[in-house]
Formats: structure tokens, C-alpha cells, sequence
């Protein structure tokens, strides 16, 4: 166990909750009342994460085991009470937080590591566990949990999981769906189910391809079999900045386009950059134009010739200055910069808006410089953040929405950035997922048939739209000519 | 909502946090119960609701904000710059304010009276001398047993304010020295210890009279007005020195954040130099000498107050490393030890966990001496490490190799 | 559309220009049609037809893998080989759209003249990258760059309920909506006709080596090569990257070298057996495969596969050693017998019961690849 186990602030509970359902009655008989929240401002603190969307449960519960999580799906669906499940609260597109009177089931307290297995590179860990946490208990062996969203200091497993995470390092290592080999889920029928392992290619439909990204709505993964990779022996880090950001996109573009996949390439614009040194100290250049953040990593030789690469491909794209981390400590300030910039921006203003679309590599440059356009156009205060080698955009808009008319003029404007993501040919999410935030613009991706086919996979999970309803496929998704099953 | 006491959390403060959640692997209750409600994001979201009139302020936002360390670990790792600190000094003030209960009331005549009063301390610090010499501090019973953790109280006690003290060698300057409250008496070594590094180095050294409690324990509890006296106070009595050498990580702390406190308190707080700093600074500059021998190994264990509402780290490690120890980490993220003041006496079963939690990874060290610059976790890391292991203040640590090595030459 | 009542005459007349040229291409002795849609719309009518006819269906791409699964009688053979184009290769991007019935050999040329690779299964024969992809078929570099499904971004599905679906997105990184492609890699057609996928590339390493090395383990000096097999031939260490790299890495590791990358050749014998175990297992199932005498075997270190090729079997032995890869949480297939004692996949998962509610919603009648698949779905 890796949680140090189990002490609880008392609780008052406000006593006018109305449990006419008996359902609150009944989770505190599975779960005593310690882990079992009602008062209203429990329900207010759980019922966001880190996105801009709130929400209230009807009740929180703490579960500490599959076990416990499958008596409470049991009672909760039991009484017709939908169930949405929580990891930190780290997401940002709304996935976790309620769209209703639910049960919301957090599961932060289901942090153990069950095993490691070095030589098959694998372990199995509570959906619970801090995804750092995770690369920080295998580093002995040299290995490492290679999903790294910026709130991996944070963030769950569970909720990489369900919302398909990234981070800089997947653009070689791939998304959290390439580290999944298994994973233990609660159904909606409140059953328990194994889905894959550790052997390769398990029989049957990838049902861990479906779980993964699903958010919470075909069912509560507790447990994951995840695997680990080799800790790189060389790597080499480099802060590479440049006058003019689309001078950094076009490098970025034309270090794919000569076939190397470094480990890394982000991409932070000047306004970013800015927020982020103020916080971090870390000597970025701070004023106009563009830094990338690139690192390679492999063989010491290959990494050698690849940086050499990505250095003259810099260069001949009016890089300004080069810097190469001198050590791990001087890394580990780089990416701390890197990993803090999204917190970073409340510093210039209250409120904020991200997207989180993702364009084909070719058109990257074109798709970045329309996205300033359309915010010079509508007056907004941008700043870029932008995993760059997979063409992943995080545009950040930074305003107040104290402002008469600003939050519907924000959401305009960053509407119409997804759109010219899309009209390029991208998607609506690298990484965050859809959950609240995205669901209405699925239709801007997907055919109705398309749609139709999705609601036919949760149909065969969740028939009565028990798990985490309201996310993910926008209402109405279900085609009406629809021939009977 | 309205906020019955003059510096209540601003909205303005409130809205510098957007959720990210960075805060909340950093936060010691979160990481022992998972739960939101007791993590600095959670804390703020609480407040946020209380502000914007949600939710009325109740015992549910009083439990929320009293399981707080206070021990900032969430402004260290918050990249919005957060002032969470000064947040939750709001929001215990309030909850002081709204609810008068008998506990919160003996808090208030404890930090915001009785410490601000040098004869009550003298009193209390006899009575502590004469219950120690009876060896009746070990069998006190519960929560107060804890008192036997205080280290030995030397005979007279000895107080420092009101006093001065010359250089030694070639002046250099002179500068203002904060006695504080309980640490005149209980942790009057280090004190001794600070006052003879500087004046060998060359200060001379001032303790003025009219000063008091530096106000930061009432700050915590909840007690603003008293805080704000005694920062008042403090404006005064220090009004002539270029530099205040303050040698408790919490006092240092409240102290740099007087601007918040009184008015023309910005001023006193660019003033102020935590102990740690200034003696690493004479060592750096060979106004101290740095030994060279070797001591062997020493774990160390940052205070928070230093770690992370001051951002001091390395100095304390040069001092140990001046003084021939080679230093031993023992928690890479720099985790409260659960004491926080007054919170071992109110959470007591999570002051525990902590506790445990930074014994045991001392404990991995093999070491049987800890350097910490803090009488609080020192007081914390004896009652869960038990006797064979020694903690001392890396300043004194230093000052005694010092005077070791004087003796054998 | 065609209305419910619709029947084998209408099929016939709905697809009449399909049948061109294919006389010779019967593929299934017992099917009664052969049809070669060229487009995803034709696909999707074809199906269409066929489940209100309630035809079952075969769909048929290389016809290198048809013996995986439970045999059956099909009315109807769906071919790809109409589907036969590289609709749209971005080398810039390293990816590819590509539709189902162009063969590997096809794909990894015309990429080729970038150096970049799809990575699918080395050797591949007529194998279609469909076949490829419907089978769930992954190379032996899967060791450096993980399975084919991995690489599937985005896929267009016919699907059994007779309309035309996309899935995934058109980029390298996705987390909008469900994972589409990755149900449909590995479904074996059961939910539909894989028409068209978009494919993750990667850059050809700029120079390769294989190395005889006395055992696997020498392997483990080496920073992620490209593949590690012990096989009945030897054991095998391929490297790729930097020229100066590999020559660094060549240098590191005692045995024969030869530039370039040499596979095995691929397993013949009648009856081909298929671990797929925990890595951590591959030596129990390589001394089975030694012990029941198999002609011939491949194992993929770090992978956990073990391919065997046997002439004949007791059933009773397969029955023990699947009963061991079970029990570690692994399958023993069966591929290329005739013996309808020997059941091809064994146990079906666990998630039995969902995985027939999706082939269900996909497959509501039930014809394509009806009952090959695990469970008999």
C-alpha cells in the first residue's frame, strides 16, 4: 500500500439531505459514513475538476476497493441513480464532474501497487495511484510509466485511463492505450470483469481499445495493467528558442518530415513563456517569439546524431539560441517549466478557455498562425502551449469573464479555432477527452453514422445510460432508422 | 456573503487559482485521505463558495479549513503563485469571527495573550523547568505527553530580550535580533548559538525590549487581531536596524509576509533575514570558517516554514556541510511532519500519520542524528523516533564543531 | 435502401456489376457468390442485401490467414481486391490512408521511396493490410514499436448493419470518442468489412543488422532493438537506427552479423499453434513447443508469442498446454487443422457476455464471419 493509510475528519452531515431513495442510506451501510459525503459543500468542492464546467453530485463516496465500488454501482443503479466516477480531478474537459443528481465515486483512495513484474515490464496498480507516483516506485528498476500529462504529479491512473492521456513523451511512446494491457472494471451491472493481461493480443474484441478514453461511461476501471518502459540511457534536452513562432512550427514540421520521432517537441509562445518563468526561474527567454522544448533520447550514439539533426533543422529555421540541459537537475527545471504552464496562466487574468485539438503534422504552421488570427480578430489575449510534434494544440485563452459579453465572445472565438482545426483536417481532442466540454462539437468529426456506431458500443455496456450520462456523445446520437436489434 | 473581519480571503486572491490541481500531491491531509475537501484546491473551493454566498460559512467549511497544516507546501508547487497562506489566515480569522466557540476562544487568550506576555511565558517556563527536573513531563498523560519532547530547559532560563551583545572581532554592523516567545526560553541554545556566530563574525547584536511574539501563531489560529498588533509592535521596536535576524523558520516567515499584517509592515519585511541565510552568507563570504575535517553523515529534514514559505533549502545544508557533516537526505518533496503548531493538539490522529510517516523515512537513513531548524518538528520527530536519535538545529550543530575544533587546537 | 423484405434476387441485382471477373477467385467452396465492391458505399449496400437476406458472409482479403477460428458455411464471399488503393499518403505527416485490399507488399513500396514503413508483419506473402488489420497481426518489430493496433488511427468500417462508419481521428493522437479502431483490429470481420484504415508510419531505421547470437538473453545489452526471436533456427537479435549506432551495437554483442534484416520464414506446416503468454512465460512454451516436436517454432522475446508448426498432434496435448496458457492469463491458438476436435481458440474471454452485445449491435443478423470468431460470435 502505498496511501499511509486511513484517518478521517469528522464530518457533520447536514441532516435536510433528502434520501427518500434510500440510496445514501444504503451506500453508508456499505461504506460507513466516513466515506460517504452529503453535505452541500462536499458536493460542491467534488463536483468539479479542472476544467470550467461545474457540477453537483448527490453524494461522494470513497470506495477502497473493486469490491466496494461494485456494492456501490449495485446500489446506485439499482435505485435507476446514475454513477460517475473521479480520479484528482485533474481533467479538463469536464469528464468527471456530474451532469446530474449521481453518485459520484472518487477513487483516490484505490492507490496501491499490487505488483511489479520487471521482467515482463508490467504492474498493477489502483486506478487510484498518482501517475507519478508510478514512475517514481519502479525507477529502481529502471523503468518507467511512460504517459506523462503535465498533471502527472496529480493526476490518476485511472484518469490517464479514461481519458486516453498524452503528454510530451507519447509523441514516441504513443498515448496511454499503448501502455494498457489490462484492467480490472466494474460493469453496470455492478459486476466484476477482467479485460486483457499481460499476454499479447487477448482473444475476443479489444474491449481495453474501448475502455480506454471511454471516461467513465462504459464502466469504473479499479484496477490497470499497465506497462513500463525502459528508462532511455542517453537522453539530451534542449531549449531551442526562436524570434517568431511559426519559425519554430515550420522546424518542428520539417524534423518529422525528415523521419525522426524525438522523445519530445514542445512548443511554448512568448505570453506562455512568460508565465511560466515567473514561476519556475528557469532563465527562459522571456519576451517575444518561441521556445521549443525538444529531447531525444536512445542510444547514446543515435541520440548524438539526432540532436545533431534536430540542432541544424533548428538553425536553418532562425533559431536564436541553444541551450542543452547540463544535467538531470537542469532537465528537470526545463520540464517543470513545461508541466507548471497551465496552472501558470491564471496569472494574467481569472478565467480561461483551452482547446485541445490536433491538426496533421503538414498543416501545422498554417493551423497555428490562423489560430492567432482568429484571436487578434475577436481581441483576445492568447497564449500557446502546444505539443508540437504531434500537431496537439492547447491555444489558451486568458480573460475575465467579469466582463459584459467576454465568456460568449471567448467561446466564439475558440469555437472557431476547433473549427479551422478541423476544416485542416484534425480532430477535437488530442488528449483531454470529450466529457462535457467538447460533446456538442462531436458532430464536427463525425458523421450522424458515425455517432450511431458509438452509441451502439455504450448500448452494449450501459443500455440504460447509468455511467457518467451526459458525456462524450452529444444527445440525440442514436440514428432514428435505426433497424430493431 | 459578508466577511466579518478585516482581512477576510479576497475574491481577487480566490480567482488566482484555476483548478489545476498541481497543489494536491503536494498537500499532506490529501495525500493521507484522497480527499478533496481537505486539499489546498478544495480548501479554496470552499472559500470560494463562503465568498460568493453558496454556501453559509458552518462547521463543514470550519472542519475544511482547520485540517490544514498551514504548512504551504501547495505555494511551492503552485505555478497561478497562489497566496494560499494568506487565504487561510482569512478564512481561520473567519471562522473566529463566526464561530466563538470555547476552543477558539482559549486559542485566542493563548497565541494572541499569553504568548505576546514575557512574565506569562517566564511563569509557564518555570513551571516546565520544575515539572522536567521531577521527571513528571513523561508520564503526562494523551495529547500533552507530547510535552516531553520540549528539550531540557537550562537553569536559569534565560531570556534575550532587551539585551545586546558586541562583536567579538572587527565590527561589521549591527543588527536586530527577534527573541520570540516560546524559543527565548524552551530553544534558548539556539538562540545562544545565533548570537555567537554573529558577533564573531563581527555584528553586534540587539534584542530590543519593547519587541514581541512575532504574531504568526495567532496569524494561523485565527486570532487577526492580535497578529496584527503584534506586528505593530514589532514595526516599532525594529524601526533602526538595516537587518533583523529572526532564528525560527516560522517567525521568519510571518515576519516577511507583514506587508499583509500592518500597514507600513512592507517595510520591516524586506528587513527581515532568516538565521539560516545570514549564517550560510558569513560562511560563504569566510567571515565564519568552514571545517574541515570530516563529521561523517547527518539527516537532514526541512521545516516548512523554511522550505516552503520562504524557499530556503540550500543554506541550511552549506551550514552542515560547513561544519564537516556530509548531509543526508531524507524526503525528496519536502513533506510536513505533522506538528504545525497548535494541529497536533487538534488533529492528532493526522499529526500522527505524519509524524510516523517523516520518522520512518529518517529512520531509512540509518542515522542517529537529524539536523532541523525548527523546535516544532524537532519537538515531532523525537516523539515518533524515540531516544537513541538527536536532533539539533543545524546552526547549533555548527557552532559546536566550532567550538570542538577550538578546543583541540 | 432496400426495405426488410428484400431478398437474394435483389442482392444479385443491387450488386450486378461485382461479379465481373471473378469467376476464377472462387474462395469458398460453399459460397454461391463472389462479389469485389470498389467502394465503401457498394460494401455497405452488399451487407445490407445480405442480412436482409440473411446471407452469411466471408470476407476475403490476401486469403493468407483464413485459418484462424471455426469453420462455417458461407452463401457469400465479400473481396477486397477491388479495394486496392493507397488513397492518401502524407510522408510529412508519417501517415497513411489506405484501403483494405492493398496488399503489404504494395503498401510498403510505394512508402518505400520515403523509406517509411507501416510496420505490419514482416513476412507477408499476398497478405492484405485488411487481412492484416481484421486479424489484429502485428510484425516481429512490434518489440521497438508496439502492435498494429497501436498504429490503426483511424478506420472505416462496413458495417454489418449495413451502413458506412468512420472511427478514430485522422491524426497521430486522438482521444475523441470511443476507440473504434481498436475494436475493429483483431475483429476478424465479425462486425463488419474493414474497408479502409489511416496507418501510423515510421521511418525506416537508416541502417539494420541481424545478428546469430548463441542465446536471446545476449540480447538484453541492447537499448530497444527492433525484435529478439529464438527460433527453432537459432536465436536472432535485429537491430536498427544510426549507422554509427548499430556498429556501437554490433560491437557490444558476440555472434555472426549480417546487414540487413533477416526474418524467419514463416511457419508452414499443416497445423500451426500459437501461445500468446505473459513475456515473463515464453521459455515454458518454448520447451513445449520443443517437447511435442515441433517442426519448427518462433518466439518473440518481449512479446510473449511462441508460433509452432506440427504435423500432427494429440489433441490431448494442446488441451494441457492450453489449459497452462489459460490458467497464466494467455490463449493457446490452434490455426490450420481440419480436426473438429481441436477447438482453434479455447476458452472464450471473460467479457463474453458484452463482447456479444457488441457484435450484436454491429451484426444484428448475424452474417459477417458469423461464429468464426472467439465464443463462436
Amino acid at each position: 500500500m502505498i496511501g499511509y493509510g486511513l484517518p478521517h475528519f469528522p464530518m457533520t452531515r447536514a441532516s435536510s439531505v433528502d434520501d427518500s431513495s434510500g440510496v445514501v442510506a444504503r451506500l453508508i451501510g456499505v461504506l460507513g459514513s466516513e466515506r460517504v459525503h452529503t453535505h452541500p459543500l462536499d458536493l460542491l468542492v467534488f463536483g468539479k475538476d479542472a476544467g470550467v464546467t461545474p457540477g453537483e453530485a448527490a453524494v461522494v463516496v470513497l470506495p477502497e476497493s473493486t469490491d466496494e465500488v461494485a456494492a456501490v454501482v449495485r446500489v446506485a443503479t439499482a435505485a435507476g441513480v446514475p454513477v460517475v466516477a473521479r480520479g484528482a480531478g485533474t481533467g479538463l474537459a469536464g469528464g468527471a464532474v456530474p451532469t446530474s443528481a449521481c453518485v459520484l465515486v472518487v477513487l483516490t483512495r484505490m492507490n496501491e501497487i499490487f505488483e511489479v513484474d520487471e521482467v515482463g515490464r508490467t504492474a498493477w496498480v489502483g486506478a487510484g495511484l498518482v501517475n507519478e507516483a508510478l514512475s517514481n516506485a519502479v525507477a529502481d528498476h529502471g523503468l518507467l510509466f511512460a504517459p506523462d500529462p503535465a498533471s502527472q504529479q496529480t493526476a490518476t491512473i485511472g484518469g490517464n485511463v479514461g481519458t486516453n492521456a498524452g503528454g510530451p513523451h507519447c509523441l514516441a511512446e504513443g498515448s496511454t492505450i499503448a501502455h494498457v494491457l489490462g484492467m480490472e472494471v466494474v460493469t453496470g451491472d455492478g459486476e466484476v470483469m477482467m479485460v486483457g493481461g499481460a499476454a499479447p493480443d487477448p482473444l475476443g474484441y479489444d474491449l481495453r481499445g474501448l475502455f480506454v478514453g471511454s471516461e467513465g461511461t462504459l464502466g469504473i476501471v479499479t484496477r490497470v495493467l499497465v506497462r513500463l518502459v525502459e528508462v532511455p540511457p542517453q537522453l539530451e534536452t534542449m531549449l531551442i528558442s526562436f524570434v517568431d513562432v511559426s519559425d519554430a512550427a515550420r522546424a518542428v514540421s520539417e524534423v518529422i518530415a525528415e523521419g525522426v520521432v524525438p522523445a519530445a517537441l514542445e512548443l511554448m509562445d512568448g505570453p506562455m513563456i512568460e508565465a511560466v518563468e515567473n514561476f519556475v526561474h528557469a532563465g527562459l527567454p522571456v519576451g517575444p517569439g518561441a521556445v521549443l522544448l525538444a529531447e531525444v533520447s536512445g542510444h547514446s550514439v543515435g541520440v548524438a546524431a539526432d540532436a545533431a539533426l534536430v540542432r541544424e533543422i533548428a538553425v536553418l529555421n532562425g533559431a536564436t539560441e541553444i541551450r542543452v540541459a547540463r544535467d538531470e537537475d537542469d532537465r528537470a527545471l526545463l520540464w517543470k517549466g513545461r508541466k507548471a504552464a497551465f496552472g501558470a496562466i491564471a496569472q494574467s487574468a481569472p478565467d480561461y478557455y483551452l482547446n485541445d485539438t490536433v491538426v496533421p503534422r503538414t498543416r501545422f504552421v498554417d493551423v497555428l498562425d490562423e489560430i492567432y488570427a482568429i484571436a487578434e480578430r475577436y481581441e483576445l489575449r492568447l497564449l500557446n502551449l502546444i505539443h508540437a510534434g504531434d500537431g496537439n494544440f492547447h491555444p489558451i485563452v486568458s480573460y475575465d469573464a467579469a466582463e459584459a459579453g467576454m465568456t460568449e465572445k471567448v467561446i466564439d472565438a475558440t469555437h472557431e479555432m476547433v473549427r479551422a482545426a478541423v476544416a485542416a483536417g484534425g480532430t477535437l481532442s488530442g488528449e483531454h477527452g470529450i466529457g462535457i466540454e467538447k460533446r456538442d462539437l462531436m458532430p464536427e468529426v463525425f458523421s450522424a453514422d458515425d455517432l450511431d456506431a458509438q452509441e451502439r458500443i455504450r448500448d452494449a455496456f450501459d443500455p440504460l445510460r447509468l455511467l457518467n450520462p451526459g458525456k462524450v456523445l452529444p444527445e440525440g446520437s442514436r440514428c432514428l432508422d435505426r433497424p430493431p436489434t | 456573503m459578508t466577511w466579518r473581519t478585516e482581512h477576510p480571503p479576497t475574491t481577487e486572491d480566490l480567482n488566482s487559482c484555476i483548478d489545476c490541481g498541481l497543489c494536491l500531491s503536494a498537500c499532506p491531509t490529501y495525500s493521507i485521505t484522497g480527499d478533496e475537501t481537505a486539499s489546498p484546491r478544495g480548501r479554496i473551493a470552499a472559500m470560494r463558495a463562503v465568498d460568493r454566498g453558496t454556501v453559509a460559512l458552518d462547521n463543514r467549511f470550519a472542519q475544511i479549513v482547520d485540517s490544514c497544516l498551514q504548512c504551504l507546501a501547495c505555494e511551492t508547487v503552485c505555478p497561478s503563485l497562489v497566496p494560499f497562506g494568506t487565504l487561510m489566515e482569512g478564512a481561520r480569522a473567519e471562522v473566529a469571527a463566526h464561530r466563538p466557540t470555547p476552543t477558539t476562544a482559549a486559542k485566542r487568550f493563548i497565541f494572541g495573550r499569553l504568548i505576546a506576555s514575557r512574565r506569562a511565558l517566564m511563569f509557564l517556563s518555570w513551571l516546565l523547568v520544575i515539572a522536567q527536573r521531577l521527571g513528571i513531563t513523561g508520564v503526562l498523560p494523551g495529547r500533552a505527553s507530547k510535552a516531553k519532547a520540549i528539550r531540557t530547559i537550562p537553569i536559569p532560563v534565560s531570556a534575550t530580550a532587551g539585551r545586546q551583545w558586541d562583536p567579538q572581532g572587527e565590527p561589521i554592523g549591527t543588527v536586530g535580533f527577534l527573541s520570540g516567545c516560546v524559543m527565548d526560553h524552551w530553544y534558548s541554545e539556539v538562540h545562544v548559538a545565533v548570537i555567537d556566530l554573529l558577533t564573531r563574525a563581527g555584528y553586534r547584536v540587539v534584542a530590543p525590549k519593547q519587541q514581541t511574539c512575532c504574531g504568526a501563531i495567532a496569524a494561523h489560529e485565527g486570532a487577526a487581531q492580535h497578529a496584527r498588533r503584534m506586528a505593530q509592535r514589532n514595526v516599532e521596536a525594529f524601526a533602526g536596524f538595516d537587518t533583523i535576524i529572526v532564528d525560527s523558520a516560522g517567525c521568519s516567515a510571518h515576519m516577511k509576509d507583514y506587508a499583509h499584517w500592518t500597514e507600513d509592515g512592507a517595510d520591516l519585511a524586506g528587513r527581515i533575514a532568516d538565521a539560516n541565510q545570514v549564517i550560510a552568507k558569513l560562511i560563504a563570504d569566510g567571515k565564519l570558517p568552514t571545517i574541515t575535517e570530516r563529521r561523517g553523515q547527518i539527516a537532514i529534514q526541512d521545516p516548512c516554514h523554511l522550505r516552503h514559505a520562504q524557499g530556503i533549502t540550500l543554506q541550511p545544508r552549506d551550514i552542515l556541510r560547513a561544519a564537516g557533516y556530509e548531509v543526508v537526505e531524507t524526503d525528496p518533496t519536502g513533506t510536513c511532519c505533522g506538528a504545525a503548531g497548535a494541529y497536533q493538539l487538534s488533529h492528532p490522529q493526522v499529526s500522527e500519520r505524519l509524524g510516523r510517516r517523516k520518522a520512518a523515512q529518517v529512520a531509512a537513513t540509518d542515522l542517529d542524528r537529524v539536523a532541523s531548524a525548527n523546535p516544532g518538528c524537532e519537538m515531532q520527530l523525537l516523539s515518533y523516533l524515540g531516544n537513541s536519535t538527536t536532533v539539533e538545529h543545524p546552526i547549533e550543530i555548527y557552532r559546536n564543531e566550532l567550538n570542538r575544533n577550538q578546543e583541540s587546537t | 435502401m432496400p426495405g426488410p423484405a428484400a431478398d437474394v434476387t435483389r442482392l444479385a441485382a443491387a450488386t450486378k456489376r461485382l461479379f465481373e471477373d471473378l469467376s476464377d477467385e472462387s474462395v469458398e467452396a460453399s459460397a454461391a457468390w463472389t462479389v469485389a465492391p470498389s467502394t465503401m458505399e457498394e460494401a455497405a449496400l452488399v451487407l445490407r442485401a445480405a442480412a436482409d437476406a440473411r446471407m452469411p458472409t466471408r470476407f476475403y482479403g490476401g486469403g493468407t490467414h483464413m485459418d484462424y477460428g471455426y469453420r462455417g458455411d458461407f452463401e457469400l464471399v465479400v473481396t477486397t481486391s477491388r479495394l486496392n488503393r493507397v488513397v492518401d499518403w502524407q510522408p510529412e505527416d508519417l501517415t497513411v490512408v489506405v484501403e483494405a485490399g492493398v496488399p503489404i507488399s504494395t503498401l510498403e513500396e510505394t512508402i518505400g521511396e520515403r523509406n517509411q514503413t507501416a510496420v505490419l508483419p514482416e513476412a507477408f506473402g499476398r497478405a492484405t493490410v485488411g487481412g492484416v488489420v481484421a486479424a489484429g497481426l502485428s510484425g516481429y518489430r512490434r518489440f521497438r514499436y508496439g502492435p498494429t493496433r497501436d498504429r490503426v488511427l483511424q478506420v472505416g468500417l462496413a458495417a454489418g448493419y449495413g451502413r458506412v462508419i468512420a472511427g478514430g481521428g485522422p491524426v497521430v493522437k486522438s482521444s475523441t470518442g470511443y476507440g473504434v479502431p481498436r475494436l475493429a483490429t483483431g475483429s476478424f470481420g465479425s462486425l463488419g468489412l474493414v474497408g479502409w484504415v489511416m496507418l501510423k508510419l515510421w521511418s525506416r531505421p537508416r541502417a539494420t543488422a541481424s545478428i546469430q547470437i548463441d542465446e536471446a538473453a545476449a540480447a538484453a545489452s541492447t537499448y530497444r532493438p527492433l525484435a529478439v526471436l529464438e527460433t527453432s533456427e537459432g536465436s536472432f537479435l535485429y537491430l536498427g537506427g544510426d549507422p554509427q549506432q548499430v556498429t556501437a551495437e554490433i560491437a557490444s554483442v558476440d555472434g555472426e552479423v549480417r546487414s540487413g534484416l533477416h526474418w524467419p520464414i514463416p511457419i508452414s506446416n499443416r497445423i500451426r499453434l500459437e501461445f500468446r503468454v505473459p513475456p515473463r512465460l515464453l521459455r515454458q512454451a518454448i520447451d513445449w513447443a520443443q517437447r511435442v516436436d515441433a517442426a519448427r517454432w518462433i518466439a518473440e522475446h518481449g512479446v510473449g508469442r511462441v508460433e509452432a508448426g506440427v504435423d500432427a498432434i494429440e489433441p490431448k496435448a494442446i488441451q494441457a498446454a492450453r489449459a497452462w496458457a489459460e490458467t497464466n492469463g494467455g490463449a493457446l491458438i490452434v490455426a490450420s487443422t481440419h480436426d473438429p476436435e481441436i477447438d482453434p481458440w479455447g476458452t472464450p474471454p471473460v467479457s463474453i457476455e458484452i463482447q456479444r452485445r457488441i457484435k450484436q449491435a454491429f451484426d444484428p443478423f448475424s452474417i459477417c464471419n458469423p461464429g468464426i470468431f472467439p465464443g463462436g460470435l
